[in-house]
């Protein structure tokens, strides 16, 4: 399998970059204890992430072919599609459209400038909030826009 | 894995709460035998083909099971290798996230064999 799932992830990101406690990892993730000790240790089976004096850390004799394969193009795909997947399976708590629309080219421009506003919002947002904000209770923001046309045909090409 | 231990594990992931009684009720199988087996005796051609059947049993009960099976049959024939890595990778993510969150059964039968 490319990449990690995305559970794993959630581990690999709340450890930062030098490492933390079983506990602190369970709060910043909000996973049952048993779940965050499985993941750990299939992580550091899968030499991701190492067990030293008390803290897991990310390995750092890990390999950049593990890397590349843990972090390339298809393995963000692959993760991305699973957290969409999620959301859109969530009963309640969500928002989520999916909606064609028509726009003419003033428009496009248009919404094409809020997103690039949106982005900077969100940019500051982050970096006002991050540190003191658990894993756990950030949010995940997404979009994404294309032709009709155009993903027709990316369909039929398969 | 032998082709026994892999069998039992699939039972028991099939059928994770039974006792031995029951899967001697289910199997056919004498009590103390199937305790033999569990603890990695060697089984017999006959007592094999009964968990496997016990296994199919479950599997029937699911109808997405025999959709899966038959889609992917036509996907390997008609899909790119692409695709169909795409595919197995999604499942592999599902099985793998569903491994972690579940407490499953750890390969204990290492040196059983079928008789």
């Amino acid at each position: 399998m490319k990449g990690l799932t995305s559970l794993e992830r959630i581990i690999v990101e709340s450890l930062g970059k030098h490492g933390q406690p079983f506990e602190t990892i369970q709060e910043q993730t909000g996973l049952q204890e048993n779940v965050c000790f499985n993941l750990l240790q299939a992580l550091i089976l899968k030499g991701i992430i190492s067990f030293e004096k008390k803290t897991y850390q990310i390995n750092p004799r890990i390999s950049p072919l593990i890397i590349e394969e843990k972090n390339g193009q298809e393995a963000k795909k692959a993760e991305s599609l699973e957290v969409i997947e999620a959301i859109a399976d969530m009963k309640e708590d969500k928002l989520y459209r999916f909606q064609k629309i028509a726009l003419d080219e003033k428009d496009e421009k248009i919404f094409k400038a809020m997103l690039h506003n949106l982005e900077s919002f969100l940019k500051e947002a982050n970096e006002k909030s991050q540190s003191s904000t658990l894993l756990k209770d950030k949010k995940i923001i997404f979009w994404g826009m294309s032709d009709v046309q155009k993903v027709v045909k990316q369909i039929v090409k398969g | 894995m032998s082709l026994q231990n892999s069998t039992i594990q699939r039972y028991r992931l099939f059928y994770p709460q039974e006792t031995l009684r029951e899967i001697s009720a289910r199997t056919g199988i004498q009590i103390t035998r199937v305790f033999r087996l569990v603890n990695g005796k060697p089984m017999r051609l006959k007592e094999f083909e009964a968990f496997e059947k016990a296994i199919q049993i479950k599997i029937a009960e699911n109808p997405n099971q025999s959709r899966l099976n038959k889609n992917i049959e036509e996907a390997s024939s008609i899909l790119s290798h692409e695709e169909l890595g795409r595919i197995a990778d999604y499942i592999e993510r599902k099985v793998n996230t569903r491994k972690f969150t579940r407490n499953l059964l750890s390969p204990i039968f290492e040196e059983a064999v079928i008789a």
